[in-house]
């Protein structure tokens, strides 16, 4: 589980974490929204996976309607659409907490990616908890307030995830850990739109990790050397910096 | 008929090489009564006092008399100009031979080869070089030992004797058994779509690496690439002369001249028309890669790299006084190098691409790997590298490992064919409005060839006020600029042209 609006470095952890538990046999459960939960379900399909989708609505009505497409593909590689709401049930406010608590219930262990204080996400841990489901988090930057929900849950207690092997290892009652990092994928879940305006490439950028122009391109569906002139205009005003053979966001500095 | 010099029994001519130049030389060769005795004359090095006995020994044994009771004199002339090398010894036996059998000397005919002892000819360096000075010096008919005729011939303009031995020589200049002239097929360029030795088809990823080959091929740019070990950038370095159009005529026959001085042609193939790919060791000495060694310089690897790509790996391992040396040819083409016997100049115009590692482990900025350096050991390094030299370098790309799960199941990439032909059409452009390469703009041209509007000229400015680019940084992105533009539309250079042109600068950070 996490936020509906991640971070690029959020997002990589969703898909790497989901492609390599897929791969390992393990059903990812998520809830079908844009953002995290849209990155675990294309992670574990590029796993190779069975990936199980939790709707807040009726089995028929696909929400939010962008992924209408992920939802077919889910269907099509042996995964699951599953819904507690009759069949028609439309969006509503109420239904996504009830709907968390079944996504808890069919999980045999919740990790979660990024979290915002207050967030639907800690909901679900918490509903984790109670069923009596181990809880795990996902550490990240100490500036991204996407990440003060999952601090808050690692200083309660919940395991530490860096990589899949935390999570096999707790779901397989192992204490052995090893420290690897985790390699970011070289093509995230999400197929961006083409950029729009000055700053339109910004939000494909990491500041956790250096994304390279030529994944850039390919992600994005542009050309090479549009994609280095866009970042070459951010690096100019401040917002990116090189990294190595890639580029990263530059945090907290406004235009220059 | 040239005048005949009182005493003088035979004259007889043949060439030297300075560097790319051939100087005739006249052997006249003088029979008296006087002493008994063979005297070699005219500033003679070691080599060609040795000269004496070859040519004696090789006149015994083709049959031919040789004055041995009589004072016999050869001069070399002119005499200030020191001789070395066996390329006169046939000359100076058919100048004997001639004056032995009181035959007439043969007008504007030069001679060229070594004698072995038997009387055959054998090779010479440097053959197509003395063609092309005889040539200028009037000079009509060449013998040259068989194997060199088809390099002779490529002077063009000079009938050329293909001579196995000082017998056969001989027997023609006295009329009784005429040699054929050498009559091969004149040169024909090589078919411009022939497929690379290293084609880009073969390498994986590095998106930046392509980009950067293709810009520096189509501008003829210097390309810096900096990464970690085994990155590829050597194999990336290896795919440019296959991006490059081939050689023109003239292109291969001033490499041909490079060559030739170095006995480096391929007997009966001389002309190569695939451009030169040389990578010196940094191990190299000065005169290894700029041209030199004692006595004679010969020519480097640089003119060795002439027309073609001159590759430095491990750039920041080369001695710094190597790389200085590099400046001058970077900026006129060409090389002079002044020894005791004088200057000789060698043509040196070729586009440099270097490579090295960000750090003395190599894996500073890796994603994967740590640096094991110091940070002053990693300044130190890269302050090695923020040159002058540097500043001479219009691309710099960062080239990253290819991730394991890359390698082995990305589609294979574009073929050096493909990037070859928008290459060929950026050259043309550039020749027909400028007659030069980008590379070759000095910033005057730069103003008449690339005008920046106004959002492109002040978003130049802002880089370089914010990173401390020099002038001449300055003006290198802008060429870069001018060749994408080559590449997009040939038409004007825009804003996103520039800064596509300054994502391939790196060094101003370092420096």
């Amino acid at each position: 589980m996490g936020a509906r609006r991640p971070t690029p470095y959020g997002e990589a952890v969703a898909e790497r974490l989901a492609t390599d538990l897929a791969h390992a046999g393990v059903a990812v459960v998520s809830g079908l929204a844009v953002g995290v939960d849209a990155a675990a379900h294309e992670g574990a399909l590029i796993g190779e996976g069975c990936t199980i989708a939790v709707l807040g609505t009726g089995v028929d009505v696909i929400y939010p309607a962008a992924n209408t497409d992920l939802a077919a593909r889910i269907v099509a590689r042996g995964g699951a659409l599953v819904s507690q709401f009759p069949d028609g049930t439309g969006p509503k406010r109420d239904h996504f907490p009830r709907r968390n608590w079944t996504m808890a219930a069919l999980a045999d262990l919740v990790v979660v990616v990024e979290a915002a204080e207050g967030s639907g996400a800690l909901i679900t841990a918490e509903a984790g908890l109670a069923q009596g489901k181990a809880v795990m988090a996902v550490p990240g930057s100490v500036f991204s307030p996407l990440s003060v929900g999952c601090h808050q849950l690692l200083r309660d207690g919940a395991g530490l995830v860096q990589n899949a092997r935390d999570v096999l290892g707790e779901l397989n009652g192992l204490t052995a850990v090893l420290d690897d990092p985790l390699t970011p994928p070289d093509r995230l879940a999400v197929e961006g739109e083409a950029p729009r305006g000055r700053d339109g490439l910004l939000r494909h950028l990491s500041d956790a990790y250096p994304v390279e122009p030529g994944d850039l391109a390919r992600r994005l569906g542009l050309a090479f050397p549009d994609v280095v002139a866009r970042l070459t205009r951010l690096e100019l005003e401040g917002k990116a910096r090189r990294m190595g053979a890639g580029y990263l966001r530059v945090r907290g500095r406004g235009m220059t | 008929m040239l005048p005949r010099l009182p005493g003088v029994v035979a004259r007889v001519l043949s060439c030297l090489l300075r560097g790319l130049e051939g100087h005739l030389v006249e052997i006249q060769v003088d029979i008296s009564s006087g002493p008994v005795g063979f005297a070699l004359v005219g500033l003679a090095s070691g080599s060609v006092r040795e000269a004496k006995e070859r040519v004696r020994s090789a006149i015994h044994n083709s049959g031919l008399p040789f004055p041995s009771q009589r004072k016999l004199t050869v001069n070399l002339a002119p005499a200030e100009l020191r001789k070395d090398g066996a390329g006169l010894d046939l000359a100076i036996g058919v100048g004997i031979s001639l004056a032995a059998l009181g035959l007439p000397s043969p007008r504007s005919t030069a001679f060229l080869g070594e004698l072995a002892l038997d009387g055959a000819v054998r090779h010479v360096d440097g053959v197509l070089v003395a063609a092309r000075g005889l040539i200028r010096h009037g000079v009509g008919a060449l013998f040259v030992p068989e194997a060199d005729a088809a390099e002779a011939a490529l002077a063009g303009g000079l009938r050329v004797y293909p001579c196995p031995s000082l017998s056969i020589a001989m027997a023609h200049l006295t009329g009784d058994t005429l040699l054929d002239p050498y009559s091969g097929r004149a040169p024909t360029p090589a078919a411009a779509d022939a497929s690379p030795e290293h084609d880009l088809a073969e390498v994986q990823g590095q998106d930046s690496a392509r980009r950067a080959l293709e810009v520096a091929a189509s501008g003829g740019h210097n390309l810096l690439m900096y990464g970690p070990p085994g990155a590829g950038k050597t194999m990336l370095a290896r795919t440019l002369p296959g991006l490059l159009p081939p050689l023109e005529l003239q292109e291969a026959l001033e490499l041909a001249q490079v060559r030739s001085v170095l006995g480096d042609l391929t007997a009966g193939r001389p002309l190569e028309w695939v451009r030169p790919f040389r990578a010196p060791h940094h191990s190299v000495s000065l005169a290894g890669l700029i041209g030199g060694g004692s006595g004679l310089a010969t020519p480097g690897e640089i003119s060795r790299a002439h027309h073609g790509v001159l590759f430095l790996d491990e750039l920041a391992e080369f001695r710094a006084a190597t790389l200085q040396a590099l400046r001058q040819p970077m900026e006129q083409g060409h090389i002079v190098i002044t020894r005791r016997s004088g200057s000789v100049v060698y043509p040196a115009r070729f586009q440099l691409v270097a490579a090295t590692n960000p750090c003395p482990c190599g894996w500073e900025g890796d994603s994967q790997r740590s640096c094991r350096c110091t940070p002053a050991s990693v300044e130190a390094y890269q302050r090695t590298l923020s040159g002058p030299l540097l500043d001479r370098i219009d691309l710099q790309v960062v080239v990253a490992r290819t991730p394991m799960d890359v390698l082995g199941r990305e589609a294979v990439g574009e073929s050096s064919a493909a990037v070859r032909a928008r290459v060929v059409a950026a050259r043309q452009l550039q020749i027909d409005r400028q007659s030069t390469l980008n590379a070759g703009l000095r910033a005057p041209q730069l103003r008449r060839w690339a005008p920046l509007d106004a959002t492109a000229l002040s978003a130049l400015r802002r880089w370089a006020g914010q990173r401390g680019l020099s002038a001449r940084g300055f003006h290198r992105a802008w060429r870069v600029a001018r060749t994408i533009a080559d590449l997009d539309t040939g038409g004007p250079v825009r804003e996103h042209h520039v800064m596509e042109a300054l994502g391939y600068r790196l060094v101003e950070r370092a420096a």
